[in-house]
């Protein structure tokens, strides 16, 4: 099947709910190695895909792969090479941020010595040194994403997914994230975020999918999608957004009151 | 913000409905009251939009106040049939409990009802006198209000005893009213701000459990003593309440005369002082820093992991017990066993009913099945952040495993706590050596009412409300899914137990040892059921107990 470089790879991924479907046949592929942005607009199916992938969300039709391992009928090898950091986001809130990262590591069967080790350093590299004792639940934003992104990171996982990863983040913290991702996908690791922020995808990614109402619309190099054009604008055009707003609304900002 | 806490007199320019308050000043109060009584009926209707569940329930809701308003307007004028001083008594018991009720319950109803708190109200232009007028208007907007209003309406029928006291009693009755609304609105403004902040609704949210327990302790009460003697209590009550506001207002409707008015213009005085600091408390908290997203405290390390296995087995144990002590809902869950054994143990006592090991072990088992209860549906305490055990669970064995640390954890707590329990039942049974075999049969229920729960656990999870409501323990849409899954829970585990617990209840003690080695294969066997049928339903289980509550 070839699916050796790829390390994610789906075919025909399909899920409705009730009358809507919410992805119809979706062929995502990201090869391995690489910073993939998945972007889409509201509702486009970024985040019922990635719940499919990484099965939290069981499809109704298709198949995925992850390292060439079946998600719905290899679970032990696709479960300890994957890292996840979800949208909307609930950790154990009323763990601290290191209890977190203590238990995540333990229920993945890493010892607690090699465990407190990671967390030490990720907790030093996330910068969350001096909240590394308080409950979840009284972090803000960008504290969180960095908390579970360390918790996703702890056993090291060959693939990370993460669904909107720079949402409400401040700038300080989204650098952070940024420096701690492109030192992962370095060694060889791969991560596919999704996002609709088209500089920061621009930016980071070397590999782009575009989705659209459920359908993969471009897949390929950033290069190759963005073509002569911002990838704003190439997105724009594949999304099909219409006018450019200039019709109505001549009373805003104008001196009549 | 200086001109919201300013003047008294300065009419803002504009309500939030684009309303301008012109004209005299009764005029303009008339306009801002009618403005907030649409706000809090859009609020109301708002909430209802699109969820057939919630519209369901608010059409119960406005019944089950209909059917309360006009029920105790019918009793309270009953009232008229007893002799006066009964009447009076009753009266004056009654007016203080809807006084305590309005000054508790919205509480509860803090951050699900908008026009509670102030801060949301804080950046339309209103001065402070307009904001109270219209927070008041807020507050008697709605079925339960109304409903208030016509039962306490009911004591003019029930206690007045003249024309004097019809004309007192409408006085009387809408002084009382406003007094439970200014009581009601002076603790929600002066906690306002702890209410908002996560700390301050999880101390709340235990608190909760205490309100409920004082509203049960009359009625303990009244069990241990004679039923002849309620009459007695509501006199003894009643000479307590006499002078307080709500008594004086319920013994001007019966006076009707010159003591009455003298009543009236006292409990008069108490709610202008009352309004008076409601006003100050809410020019406080209008400029006050949102303390809201200041951060909690830290936490101490753990050393109770040092005594718990290495694995993962030992991690999981170590999360439940903090989520015992640092969830509110973990918390109300342990409170709440133990405050029901304590009922069960203490109504037992009172019987002249049987006596024998089986009323020691009775209890027991009770409070170890009530305990159990708590694991019929352990996903749905994790909510949605049950994906975080999802993606890290390659086989069966790990579900295994995480049940197992749920049931230590939850034996950790439960089994000293049984221990007392069956201790206390014995001695108050007269026959502590009746205390052993009492708490080694309740081990053994404990044991096979959390493999019940396992199972129950996996094939009926449902979603428990993050926000605590003191009507409905899962969310909108799910009550029935509870309902079923906790019943069946409870059926399949008196079930299983029977074997254990008959012998002992019919005096056959040496039948308890066996419990406890029964009750351990029983929760074995339950875990190993429940892994082996949820580990392939997990997407279905994270979907059922991650619902929007």
């Amino acid at each position: 099947m070839g699916l050796m470089g790829d390390a994610v790879r789906t075919q025909g991924l399909f899920k409705r709910f009730g009358q809507q479907v919410a992805v119809g046949g979706v062929d995502l592929i990201v090869p391995r190695g690489s910073f993939a942005g998945l972007v889409g607009p509201n509702g486009a199916g970024k985040t019922t895909t990635l719940g499919m992938v990484t099965g939290l969300l069981r499809p109704d039709g298709g198949r995925a792969e992850i390292e060439g391992h079946d998600v719905w009928t290899d679970p032990v090898g696709v479960k300890s090479n994957i890292g996840v950091l979800p949208e909307g986001l609930r950790l154990f809130e009323r763990l601290s941020g290191r209890e977190l990262l203590t238990y995540n590591g333990r229920i993945r069967g890493i010892s607690p010595e090699e465990t407190r080790r990671r967390a030490d350093e990720l907790i030093q590299v996330m910068d969350l040194v001096e909240s590394q004792d308080k409950l979840v639940v009284d972090y803000s934003t960008g504290m969180r994403k960095k908390i579970a992104l360390a918790a996703a990171l702890l056993h090291n996982p060959r693939v990370l997914f993460l669904d909107e990863p720079f949402e409400g983040v401040d700038p300080v913290s989204a650098n952070t994230l940024v420096d701690v991702l492109r030192r992962y996908t370095s060694s060889g690791s791969t991560v596919i975020f999704s996002s609709h922020v088209m500089d920061l995808v621009e930016r980071l990614c070397d590999w782009v999918s575009v989705m659209n109402r459920g359908q993969i619309v471009a897949q390929g190099p950033l290069t190759e999608v963005r073509g002569e054009r911002t990838l704003n604008e190439a997105f724009l055009q594949l999304v099909g957004a219409r006018g450019n707003g200039e019709e109505g609304l001549s009373w805003l900002g104008s001196p009549t009151a | 913000m200086a001109r919201l806490s300013d003047g008294v007199t300065s009419p803002g320019p504009a309500g939030p409905g684009g309303v301008t308050p012109s004209g005299p000043a009764g005029t303009a109060d008339l306009t801002l009251f009618a403005l907030f009584v649409r706000l809090k009926g859009r609020l109301i209707l708002g909430s209802l939009r699109g969820d057939t569940a919630k519209q369901i329930g608010f059409v119960f809701s406005v019944l089950a106040a209909v059917v309360c308003g006009a029920g105790g307007f019918l009793l309270f004028a009953l009232l008229r049939m007893a002799s006066p001083g009964t009447a009076l008594d009753a009266g004056v018991v009654v007016f203080a409990v809807f006084t305590i009720g309005w000054a508790l319950i919205p509480l509860v109803f803090f951050g699900l009802d908008e026009t509670l708190d102030p801060s949301r109200l804080a950046l339309f232009p209103l001065s402070t006198r307009q904001l109270a007028i219209g927070m008041t208007a807020a507050s008697a907007t709605g079925p339960w209000p109304l409903a208030t209003l016509a039962i306490l309406a009911g004591g003019i029928a029930g206690l007045s005893r003249g024309p004097g006291g019809v004309v007192i009693g409408l006085l009387a009755v809408a002084l009382q009213f406003v007094l439970c609304l200014v009581v009601s609105r002076l603790i929600t403004t002066a906690l306002s701000g702890a209410l908002r902040s996560r700390r301050g609704r999880d101390v709340l949210a235990v608190a909760a459990v205490f309100v409920v327990l004082a509203f049960q302790l009359p009625n303990l009460i009244v069990n241990r003593s004679n039923p002849g003697d309620v009459a007695g209590l509501f006199s003894a009550a009643a000479d307590v309440l006499r002078w307080t506001p709500p008594g004086l207002a319920a013994h001007a409707i019966a006076d009707g005369g010159i003591a009455g008015v003298a009543d009236l213009a006292a409990v008069a005085v108490v709610v202008v002082v009352l309004a008076w600091a409601w006003i100050a408390a809410l020019r406080r908290a209008l400029v006050l820093p949102d303390a809201s997203n200041q951060g909690g405290g830290s936490v101490r390390r753990s050393w109770i992991e040092r005594f718990l296995p290495r694995g993962m087995l030992g991690a999981v144990v170590s999360k439940e017990l903090k989520y015992a002590r640092r969830e509110p809902r973990g918390r109300i869950a342990w409170f709440s066993a133990i405050v029901v054994s304590g009922v069960i143990m203490f109504s037992i006592r009172g019987d002249a009913g049987p006596s024998g090991p089986g009323s020691v072990a009775g209890p027991a088992c009770l409070a170890a099945l009530m305990i159990g209860l708590q694991a019929g549906n352990v996903f749905g305490l994790d909510g949605r952040s049950f994906w975080m055990n999802a993606v890290a669970f390659p086989t069966e064995r790990e579900m295994r495993t995480d049940l197992a640390g749920r049931h230590l954890g939850t034996a950790i707590i439960a089994v000293p706590l049984l221990a007392v329990v069956a201790l206390v039942a014995g001695l108050l049974m007269g026959d502590a050596s009746w205390a052993l075999p009492a708490a080694l049969t309740a081990w053994g229920v404990l044991g096979v009412t959390l493999g019940a729960g396992a199972v129950a656990s996996v094939l009926l999870p449902y979603t428990v409300p993050e926000r605590l409501n003191a009507f409905s323990g899962a969310a909108p849409g799910q009550g029935g899914l509870a309902f079923v899954s906790s019943l069946g829970m409870m059926l399949a585990s008196a079930a299983v137990a029977l074997p254990i617990f008959l012998p002992v209840a019919m005096g056959l003690t040496w039948v308890a040892p066996l419990a406890v080695p029964y009750g351990l294969l029983a929760a074995w066997g339950g875990r190993r059921l429940a892994a082996s049928l949820g580990f392939g339903r997990m997407p279905e289980i994270f979907a059922a107990v991650s619902r929007g509550s």
